[in-house]
């Protein structure tokens, strides 16, 4: 689930999510900047006004007059609208709708804000004034002001739409991305899957294809298409290499038959009849090059069954097989076999591969050496292991021995068609397993890697 | 055709002139007839030889073959219609050898015999095929389900084990090995 979070589309979400909270940040920060201004200076100036009136008034009225047109005031607005407040120059209170002067140091003239608790119905709740002070005549000093609290709600308001409106944003971006990102997700998983499958040997499967006609549904059935052309030529490989060991073998046999045949009827030890003992011998050794070279190539072409194959039970089974011939030459022969090991593929060719691997062995093990066969598991696959102590290939050469028909001059005098470890190597191939030459010090160490069953 | 005549066995190839093999077994097959059927064919991969088998034939041989191969698996084909049971009876009998499946014992003249599980599995296959010669190439398929040759003379040192612990020590040996074919376990006259 982890994978979703390194996909493109989640990533390009996250990116267009900020760059989009951003935005929505600096556009209502602008608004709400504008807005400020000029509900802020209008309310200011409407103060101004009052302030203006009242000290032209108080020059004019007696102090008697100026408190009645104060407390007149007063009343006529509500206190979330104008306010005012004459003190006397002991500082109480003389009219207005002002309960107390708010102690704030700062010069008369400048623009103060202050906090007022106002009955609201049965409770009282604390509105924000915004107000001027100027001195009055006599000591007395006044307030004007304005309930500010209302522009207050509605700023916190626009604030907290503000938070809603960048987290939901950045919200329905994550969700989105991760619903695209799991799309693709989703279909890259398909594809990888049916390429593993492809590449195993199922030439038949074909990458699912959506309807969407977008760039990974179109790459998809390019691929396909180019599959379909593969499979073709495989499939056409396959039928030469039919008609190839059809027309080989026939000819083959009848030649084994006469020989067989003639041979027969020729007294045992007389020179025509060693001729055709050759000549069967010959044909036999052909017939098994013929079978490696065919097996190579199927298993190259990778049209070979894929069903379960208990690894550890075939690798007993092989051990079984030799283990005695091994002790009949005098050549110590140990195993270890981890149970329950299993991979897909050919029960056949990978008996033939291990029984290829231990002929090797034997072949270049001296009475006296010792040969090892393991089989454990690696990680999250497992690995079998033949080893022995004959002469080993250097390491110059172990690439070149995968090869066809490459035999070392060390192994001239030995028997055999050079055609042994190039099977192992197309067998490994077609099981997606890794063939290593190592060097056991002294010896020849074959390892046959096998992944994870996917 | 093949349906009309009386047959007792068939060596089918799979590649006749103007008719595939396959489809002469399964119209054979599809009559009723239980005729054992030996394929011949020049497509020796395992996968052929499963569409071969599920055809119905009974045997499956690549070209080229020895004559001595051929031979052998036409003999343990045709006996096999005769001593049909030997497939499922629980105790194999041969002069005085004697094994039994079920408790997987062997004796030999009433004494026990000890032997691996893989000597026991080669005793049962040349016991069901007692007197009939048995090549290696039959060996590795039916004791170890190996469908190719190993370059080693592996069967050879097995049936030298085998020889080693069921016919040491008693006078009539049993397992015979028949030069340039295979072997053969039978009671020699």
């Amino acid at each position: 689930m982890l994978g979703v979070l390194d996909t493109s589309p989640f990533r390009i979400a996250i990116v267009y999510s900020v760059v989009f909270a951003l935005g929505a940040v600096a556009l209502l920060g602008a608004v709400d900047y504008a807005v400020s201004r000029v509900v802020d200076g209008s309310t200011d100036n409407l103060i101004e006004a009052e302030v203006q009136g009242l000290r032209e008034q108080v020059l004019v009225l007696s102090r008697g007059d100026f408190i009645e047109l104060i407390e007149q005031r007063s009343q006529e607005q509500d206190v979330r609208g104008a306010v005012y407040l004459m003190v006397d120059p002991q500082m109480r209170p003389v009219a207005g709708n002002v309960p107390a002067w708010p102690t704030i140091d700062a010069s008369e003239g400048k623009w103060i804000n202050f906090k007022v608790a106002v009955p609201y119905g049965d409770e009282t709740r604390v509105h924000e004034i915004r107000a001027q002070r100027f001195p009055l005549p006599g000591g007395y000093r006044m307030l004007v002001g304005h309930d500010v609290q209302e522009r207050q709600d509605v700023k916190h308001l626009v604030m907290r739409g503000l938070i809603a409106a960048v987290v939901m944003t950045l919200l329905l971006g994550l969700g989105g991305g991760f619903w695209m990102g799991r799309r693709i997700l989703a279909q890259a998983g398909a594809i990888s899957a049916a390429a593993t499958e492809i590449v195993r040997g199922d030439l038949s499967r074909r990458l699912p294809v959506r309807a969407a006609d977008d760039e990974i549904n179109r790459l998809a059935r390019e691929i396909n298409n180019m599959l379909d052309k593969i499979e073709q030529l495989t499939l056409g490989m396959r039928t030469v290499l039919d008609s190839a060991a059809h027309d080989l073998r026939t000819p083959l046999n009848r030649l084994q038959s006469t020989a067989e045949g003639a041979m027969h009827e020729l007294q045992p030890g007389t020179s025509g009849r060693r001729v055709l003992e050759s000549v069967s011998v010959e044909v036999d050794r052909m017939r098994a090059t013929l079978d490696a070279l065919l097996r190579i190539a199927l298993a190259e072409t990778g049209t070979v069954a894929r069903e379960p194959v208990d690894l550890s039970e075939l690798v007993e089974s092989v051990v079984d097989l030799y283990g005695p011939v091994a002790e009949e030459r005098g050549i110590g022969f140990a195993s270890a076999v981890s149970t329950g090991i299993g991979v897909r593929g050919s029960r056949q060719l990978l008996a033939q591969a291990l029984a290829n691997l231990l002929d090797n062995a034997l072949k270049f093990t001296q009475p006296g050496g010792r040969i090892r066969v393991e089989l454990r598991a690696a990680g999250t696959g497992s690995e079998v292991t033949v080893e022995d102590d004959g002469p080993g290939i250097p390491v110059d050469k172990r690439e070149l021995v995968l090869g066809r028909r490459v035999r070392l001059d060390e192994a001239r005098n030995v028997p055999g068609s050079g055609l042994g470890l190039s099977l192992v190597a197309a067998v490994a191939k077609l099981h997606g397993a890794r063939l290593i030459l190592d060097d056991a010090q002294p010896g020849l160490k074959v390892t046959l890697k096998f992944q994870g069953e996917s | 055709m093949a349906s009309s005549l009386a047959v007792d066995l068939a060596i089918v190839d799979r590649m006749l002139p103007k008719l595939d093999g396959l489809s002469l077994v399964q119209s054979l097959r599809a009559t009723g007839r239980k005729v054992p059927v030996l394929i011949l064919s020049a497509l020796g991969e395992v996968d052929d030889r499963i569409t071969g088998l599920r055809a119905g034939g009974d045997d499956y041989l690549t070209k080229p073959y020895h004559v001595a191969e051929l031979l052998a698996r036409v003999d343990a084909l045709a006996r096999r219609g005769e001593s049909g049971n030997a497939e499922t009876r629980t105790k194999l009998k041969l002069a005085d050898l004697e094994l039994d499946r079920m408790t997987r014992r062997v004796t030999r003249a009433g004494k026990k015999i000890e032997l691996t599980a893989r000597e026991f599995q080669l005793l049962e296959f040349l016991m069901r095929h007692s007197g009939q010669v048995v090549t290696r190439t039959m060996l590795l398929e039916g004791v170890w389900d190996y469908h190719f040759d190993p370059q080693t003379n592996v069967i050879d040192v097995h049936i030298s084990r085998l020889r080693q612990a069921i016919d040491k020590g008693f006078d009539k040996p049993l397992l015979h090995t028949v030069r340039g074919a295979g072997y053969s376990l039978r009671e020699d006259e």
